[in-house]
């Protein structure tokens, strides 16, 4: 019989004890995403034998159009959907934390209903507000004075990402407010209590207290969102499908529907694969680039 | 001393379960024939062998995914009532994309696979090029029932020798036009399917009337880009976008293609299609109002009509398409390889695909039989709708159906198609330039073959 040492014996406990996790996550994770890296390099219709391709896929990949057009509308949206959405957040937070508003309960619940709705059903709602006879053509129409032909939400090269945009905005607004939320109440009392006797204003506490002290979880939101606006799928893939095709048109086309299309549209899986290791690359990319703005952005303290 | 040995047992059970479980799945998957468990393996040997007459104490559970409003539902639960051994459970999908898809994902995990399928003439010859995830169902007699189907829908399953036999026949699509008797007449047409069929008896013609209809009353004459350029599309001559032979794109050489193009955006431009898209909202509100006289839509539209448009019954006939007819659509039943009782499988496919059970489906449904003899069947041709004015809607389809000459699709058709729709929505919707979107189109298909 062996003799373990009480280190090994603890360590081997330890192990023991997460290696369900581990084990799971090697079958339902790590296997399906190295024979993706795997699949980018074969040509392959899910039924008959894989053929080697090379780095083809790749090349098909990064010299389609239609992918790079779908890389610009899913910056666009995520630009028009992110921004504007976590700044609303952040204020959203600022005033919910403040003592002054009664039934804070009830607002956090309100504003963080739409992240619990199921997306189907929430992009079928949108699709009728951005309908021709919807609330968004008629604000456009009547508040804005554009024409009705000029906003087209189905086929514009605006409209669309407007559309998807807002979903996106609407959807997220409270999940990253509940986070700021939470920052903000980790901030202790007494710097705003100490900066009011020192004469700081609303504003002036809100830039030199508020926002430095929250920059890990303004950070944490943006890689949040940096990702998850990059896998951008649900919301532009059924609101184009009420229009009863097979196809996304080009302009609503994202990064991911571009990869599903590739794969269960028109069953090229290696070039499906392809794109998935793209995106990959494309995502560490601009989860670096994003952090490290975010990280200039506040100053340091 | 003991607690370690109890704490290494442990740890070696829980990895144990989850390392034969995972192995257990990877046996199953890769020879399904083998089922993991050894009870299972017992029962499939034994209903192998003598399938035909099932063991009276052994009940066969076969799942059966079908496609859309088809009514086979009422058909099954009559087969389980009178095969108490052989219980058939059906499991219904509305969108044909994603109920192909989820046969090819299951066919390529080898597990998940249902014993029959449902199985769509456009997705058809996806599953044709990998005939070994299905049973040959001549191997279980769908020889001796052959003649019984219509020749054509019986070769779109075949192998080029006819050895191979992926699916039975279910429905056929032959495309008629849906016309509204009353618009027709207070337009100054014959409202009578004859007196209707002549007036648009060429595309020509249909052109005429369309722009003088919508010329007076400024609405739509015709429904939606996508049924118009079907039908016409489907008047094909046996081949659209891809050749038989070899495959390979002919969209260029194929007229056919160019003059459906071309008379959509025709109909587009000068304003007497409608702008309502297939399968929206709009386009039912349409169907349920007065928004359009003619729909070019297959027999199985029927039940869509009946469904989305009851205030408009009793105001719709069934008239012939200009020029000949088309065929879109249409289905077949298959019995993936993973199935353990093809036998059975194959025993309910032919009894519900067979010359009565189609005629249910028909009065039901509308799903147009692709069993000849019924053509001149009383059964069939005495059956009227009084949604389509009283008309004997077996013999309006039938006419059409006799029209009908079979294409071919290839593996590419859906993803193609889609890409030429995709243009004309454009022209449509955005007012694009028609041939910058053929163009655009025409590179995309391109593409397609050159993955």
């Amino acid at each position: 019989m062996v003799r373990l040492s009480e280190r090994t014996r603890e360590s081997l406990t330890a192990y023991t004890f997460i290696s369900p996790f581990f084990i799971l996550f090697a079958i339902f994770g790590l296997y399906p995403i190295l024979f993706t890296f795997y699949l980018s390099f074969f040509k392959w219709n899910a039924l008959g034998p894989m053929t080697y391709n090379g780095f083809n896929n790749f090349k098909f990949v990064l010299t389609d159009s239609t992918f790079w057009t779908s890389f610009t509308n899913t910056l666009l949206i995520n630009v028009m959907g992110t921004i504007p959405q976590l700044i609303c957040a952040l204020l959203l937070a600022v005033v919910l934390n403040s003592a002054l508003l009664k039934g804070k309960q009830i607002f956090r619940v309100i504003y963080f209903l739409p992240n619990i709705t199921s997306i189907v059903a929430v992009t079928l709602i949108f699709s009728v507000l951005f309908s021709s006879e919807g609330v968004a053509t008629w604000i456009a129409t009547s508040i804005f004075g554009m024409d009705m032909e000029s906003i087209s939400w189905r086929a514009g090269f605006w409209g669309p990402k407007i559309a998807i945009a807002t979903m996106v905005f609407w959807r997220w607004l409270g999940y990253n407010m509940i986070i700021y939320l939470a920052g903000l109440q980790s901030i202790p009392g007494d710097l705003y209590e100490a900066a009011k006797i020192d004469g700081a204003n609303a504003m002036v506490r809100l830039t030199q207290i508020t926002l430095p002290l929250m920059k890990p979880f303004i950070i944490f939101t943006v890689l949040m969102s940096t990702i998850g606006g990059l896998q951008l799928f649900t919301e532009p893939y059924v609101y184009f499908s009420q229009s009863g095709s097979a196809t996304t048109p080009k302009t609503g086309i994202t990064m991911v529907i571009y990869l599903y299309s590739e794969a269960f549209r028109t069953n090229f899986f290696g070039t499906a694969a392809a794109t998935a290791v793209v995106l990959f690359f494309l995502t560490i990319v601009f989860s670096l680039v994003n952090t490290f703005i975010t990280n200039r952005l506040g100053g340091d303290q | 001393m003991k607690a370690t040995k109890k704490w290494l047992g442990l740890a070696l059970s829980l990895v144990l379960v989850f390392v034969l479980a995972a192995c257990g799945n990877s046996n199953n998957g890769n020879n399904t024939s083998n089922s993991s468990s050894n009870t299972g393996t017992n029962t499939n040997t034994s209903s192998n062998t003598d399938s035909s007459n099932t063991s009276k104490d052994e009940v066969v559970n076969l799942t059966f995914w079908t496609l859309g409003s088809n009514g086979y539902d009422v058909l099954v639960e009559e087969w389980n009532k009178a095969n108490p051994n052989i219980q058939v459970t059906v499991q219904n999908t509305g969108d044909q994309t994603e109920h192909h898809n989820n046969l090819l994902t299951a066919l390529s995990a080898n597990s998940g696979a249902p014993d029959l399928f449902h199985l769509e003439i456009a997705f058809v010859d996806k599953f044709l090029e990998n005939p070994e995830k299905f049973y040959n169902l001549n191997d279980l007699g769908a020889a001796d029932i052959k003649d019984n189907y219509l020749d054509w829908k019986w070769k779109q399953v075949s192998s080029a020798d006819g050895s191979y036999q992926l699916g039975i026949p279910t429905d056929i699509g032959p495309t008629a036009a849906y016309y509204r008797t009353d618009l027709a007449e207070a337009a100054g047409l014959p409202s009578d399917p004859d007196g209707f069929s002549a007036a648009i008896s060429t595309w020509d013609k249909l052109i005429e009337v369309a722009k003088a209809y919508t010329a007076s009353t400024g609405k739509p004459f015709v429904d939606s880009t996508d049924l118009l350029y079907n039908a016409l599309r489907d008047q094909s001559n046996g081949e659209i976008y891809f050749a038989q032979a070899d495959g390979s794109l002919i969209i260029e050489q194929n007229a056919q293609v160019k003059k459906a193009f071309d008379i959509t955006v025709q109909g587009i431009q000068e304003g007497w299609i409608g702008s309502y898209g297939l399968w929206s909202p709009e386009w039912y509100n349409a169907m349920n109002t007065d928004g359009f006289v003619v729909s070019f839509s297959p027999a199985w539209m029927g039940g869509t009509f009946k469904g989305n448009a009851p205030d408009t019954a009793g105001k719709w006939q069934i008239a012939q398409l200009p020029e000949g007819a088309g065929n879109w659509g249409g289905a077949f039943v298959t019995i993936p390889k993973e199935s353990k009782y093809p036998e059975q499988a194959y025993a309910f496919a032919s009894w519900l695909l067979s010359k009565e059970n189609q005629l249910k489906s028909f009065q039901s449904n509308g799903l147009f039989p692709s069993i000849p003899s019924l053509y001149n069947d009383e059964a069939f041709t005495s059956y009227t709708d009084e949604y389509f004015s009283g008309q004997q809607t077996g013999v309006a389809f039938g006419k059409a159906a006799e029209r009908v000459s079979p294409v071919y699709y290839g593996s590419l058709h859906d993803t193609a198609d889609g890409l030429v729709k995709a243009g004309l929505r454009n022209v449509l919707e955005i007012k694009a330039d028609p041939q910058e979107e053929w163009n655009n189109a025409i590179a995309e298909i391109k593409k397609l073959t050159a993955r």
